[in-house]
């Protein structure tokens, strides 16, 4: 059984080559539980090959890449149960209603209950009374916080988020970050193997009862007898908390979420490091550089 | 990459001459020593010999025999080398299997192209048509189609690494497809008449030139292959160049 | 009990489904998305009907003395390998839509229940279409003419050929849905593949429609041919489609 040591993500000098092109060239760095990694660089630095290999959907040609201390290359199948992906796609049927993808989703992971906990996560994504509506009819912003619920059926404890920002409008992106920081601040309930210790089985609900359009509401104001009594959300986001890797062209949301932060310019990390350690304009600077060295 | 000329390499160049000497040779002796299968004679005049009428050039089409079927089964031994290049492949995730596996594939496609040359030819002297649904035919007319929908599907994907799968794939497919094909269109009944020619106990003046043939084409089709894997590899090492050119530049 | 409680009671239960529920979930996913929109089977259906008439024009001047039972074999097989192209085509351009088929490949699942769930799925609506398209093919050819109690033997070949065709395409299709001009690509890949199928599946339903007086001699090989062509290329593709969908 792991330990809370366990880091979230560790990749070690992972590299994705395909013929003369690298991708990724010797990227290695260690993300703790529950931090909130943005990753930036210009086009073309690797930042999506990254997130694919790391939510298991592209393979590295070498180098080691672990989640929560379980192997992607040797088993991906065992630690797709414990990651999620919220995509600028929003990797749903668009024939299907809101509730039939979520029900999907959540029958494949195995979730048992899957309605119940469809409806909640519908009531969290405020979308209760459109869950019989055909996805193809929502708007971007709807539809996106379908795929948000989708992402968060099985609780993942790792969140991957590829421009989650784009094509929403400024309306769509308060919601999205409201529910960012909804789920950030809640706990993941505990499932076997995976790099959490803690004690046994008391489950945290993933959603504590939302409060629809409250700007950061947190699950400590709900009167749940849940460990989330102490106004400290880090103590809230016990037992597990959730990490989460953010690719983004937008500096300024990718700065203010962050807790690391990491660099890539042409698949090589330029700069890894925790958000409190780096001079804020430095690294705008240092960013705009490598972005102009992408382009010439 | 490495920069060296492999010993496979070294060899192409001999390799070709030989098996052109050798094919020459075959042809030659084809035409002079090998007898025919009807027996030795001369048709001047044309003339009804077993029911059918019969002339020289028919009796000498005959001789389109010692090329199609060495080229047919080449074509098929590079069908296989796709295949197992493809696995390969699949396997490893290395390029340079790709490349061997499209380079392979490049090999049954000339092969292929010229069975169906030879093939209609025969056919057009045997049967006195350009063409006969004849499973042979049908056999290398579908090998050939699949061939060239190999290369429009390489040149249909544009990401690099997916482009190899699905080669590869494909690759492996047509390799199974092929011998299954061979087997249903002679096996299964049809109102033509099947035309099976055995080809078993060839007398050794017919074999010596056949075997010569297929020897010739081997060596010809390996020194063609090895020429053009050197190529793109070479290519591989231009476009890794001018990648480091540009990084030095950056 | 309070929905709180409800959640806090649910949220620490997981219980990988096996293989056949997976395989249940994602044909479910296929067929209650296409029974809603009838994308595929109106287009197929259509299409079936415009072949048909196509065929009956091209017909229309041939003597009366044209053997069409000779014949019927060999057009039905047309129409079925034109009309399941269109199919296929469609049966993955909405699984790449909007990125549905990662959300699938990021579930742990043995991938190749995609292609098992797919491939039955694309055999239901082609049988769909072909229970419209078999007696359609009778009234418009065949009707008048003395039938041979032997054609209900036609069914057979039908079947078998439908299975390989759907297992075929399944795998091309999810090849071609990330290619440039995917629909011509398709063909250009499917059609070479699935003839020696339609060799033996033309040659076994001629057998039956014209009621050969040597049936079974020639009906068994052909049949038992297409079988194993049916055997060994799903087997093939099935080993493949790992390959295929996670590139």
């Amino acid at each position: 059984m792991a330990t809370k040591a366990v880091p979230a993500i560790k990749c070690t000098d992972l590299t994705k080559v395909f013929g003369q092109r690298k991708a990724l060239d010797k990227a290695s760095f260690e993300l703790p539980q529950g931090a909130f990694l943005s990753i930036f660089g210009p086009n073309g630095a690797g930042k999506t090959t990254l997130l694919r290999i790391l939510s298991t959907l592209a393979r590295p040609s070498s180098g080691k890449a672990q989640v929560l201390g379980h192997d992607l290359i040797e088993k991906p199948g065992d630690i797709r149960a414990y990651i999620g992906l919220i995509s600028h796609k929003p990797l749903l049927y668009l024939d299907l209603t809101a509730e039939e993808n979520l029900l999907l989703t959540a029958k494949l992971y195995g979730v048992e209950n899957p309605e119940q906990r469809v409806s909640e996560l519908l009531a969290t994504v405020e979308l209760t009374s459109r869950r019989h509506d055909i996805v193809r009819t929502f708007s971007r912003g709807m539809t996106q916080r379908v795929s948000i619920a989708r992402a968060l059926v099985h609780s993942p404890q790792v969140i991957f988020l590829d421009e989650p920002y784009s094509g929403l409008d400024p309306h769509a992106v308060r919601i999205f970050d409201d529910l960012l920081q909804k789920i950030r601040l809640q706990g993941v309930e505990q499932r076997d193997g995976v790099g959490v210790e803690q004690g046994d089985g008391v489950g945290v609900p993933l959603f504590a009862e939302a409060k629809s359009g409250t700007p950061t509401p947190s699950p400590c104001s709900t009167p749940t007898p849940s460990p989330c009594s102490t106004p400290t959300p880090s103590l809230c986001s016990t037992p597990s908390p959730r990490t989460f890797c953010m690719v983004s062209h937008d500096m300024q949301k990718g700065l203010a979420l962050a807790t690391h932060l990491l660099l890539l310019e042409r698949g090589k990390v330029v700069l890894f490091a925790e958000k409190d350690q780096v001079d804020p304009e430095e690294f705008v600077h240092l960013y705009h550089k490598s972005v102009g060295m992408g382009v010439a | 990459m490495s920069n060296k000329t492999s010993k496979l390499d070294a060899l192409a160049l001999p390799f070709l001459i030989i098996g052109g000497v050798l094919i020459i040779f075959a042809f030659v002796f084809n035409f002079t020593v090998t007898p025919m299968a009807l027996g030795d004679i001369e048709v001047p005049e044309p003339a009804m010999i077993g029911g059918k009428i019969v002339t020289t050039t028919l009796l000498l089409s005959q001789k389109i025999f010692f090329y199609h079927m060495p080229v047919a089964v080449i074509s098929m031994v590079a069908l296989a080398f796709t295949a197992a290049y493809g696995i390969m492949f699949l396997r490893t995730r290395n390029t340079k299997y790709d490349i061997r596996a499209q380079t392979a594939t490049e090999m049954s496609l000339v092969f292929v192209s010229m069975t169906m040359v030879s093939g209609v030819a025969w056919t057009r002297h045997d049967w006195g048509a350009w063409w006969v649904w004849e499973p042979r035919l049908i056999t290398y007319l579908i090998l050939m189609l699949m061939v060239i929908a190999y290369f429009i599907l390489r040149t249909a994907v544009s990401d690099p690494e997916r482009r190899a799968t699905y080669s590869s794939v494909f690759g492996i497919i047509v390799a199974v497809n092929a011998p299954i094909s061979f087997m249903i269109t002679r096996l299964v009944p049809s109102t033509h008449p099947v035309v099976f020619r055995s080809d078993s106990g060839l007398p050794p003046l017919m074999l010596i030139p056949l075997l010569l043939t297929i020897l010739g084409f081997s060596l010809i089709a390996f020194a063609l292959f090895r020429q053009r894997v050197r190529a793109r590899q070479m290519e591989e090492q231009v476009e890794s160049l001018k990648l480091r050119l540009d990084d030095l530049r950056g | 009990m309070s929905k709180k409680n409800d959640a806090q009671q649910m949220s620490a239960t997981y219980k990988k489904p096996s293989t056949f529920q997976h395989y249940k979930i994602l044909l479910g996913k296929d067929l209650r998305r296409e029974f809603r929109t009838r994308e595929m089977l109106t287009s197929m259906g259509i299409y079936t009907v415009l072949v048909l008439v196509i065929f009956g024009i091209a017909l229309m001047q041939a003597p009366e003395k044209v053997d069409i039972l000779q014949m019927a074999g060999g057009l039905f097989w047309a129409i079925i390998v034109f009309t399941s192209l269109l199919g296929l085509n469609r049966s993955f351009s909405y699984e790449k839509e909007d990125g549905a088929l990662e959300g699938i490949l990021l579930v742990p699942l043995d991938r190749s229940v995609i292609f098992l769930s797919k491939l039955t799925a694309n055999l239901l609506f082609l049988l769909i279409v072909e229970i419209i398209a078999v007696p359609l093919f009778y009234i418009f050819f065949l009707s008048g003419l003395p039938m041979h109690p032997t054609l209900p033997w036609a069914l057979l070949p039908l079947l078998v050929g439908t299975i390989g065709i759907a297992g075929v395409g399944t795998l091309l299709a999810t090849i071609t849905i990330n290619t440039r001009g995917k629909d011509v690509l398709l063909a250009l890949l499917f059609v070479p593949l699935i003839v020696p199928l339609l060799y033996a599946c033309v040659s076994a339903t001629t057998l039956a429609i014209t009621g050969s007086p040597t049936l079974m001699d020639a009906y068994v090989p052909a049949l038992a041919l297409a079988i194993g062509y049916d055997v060994i290329m799903i087997l093939v593709s099935w080993v493949l489609y790992d390959f295929v969908v996670s590139a």
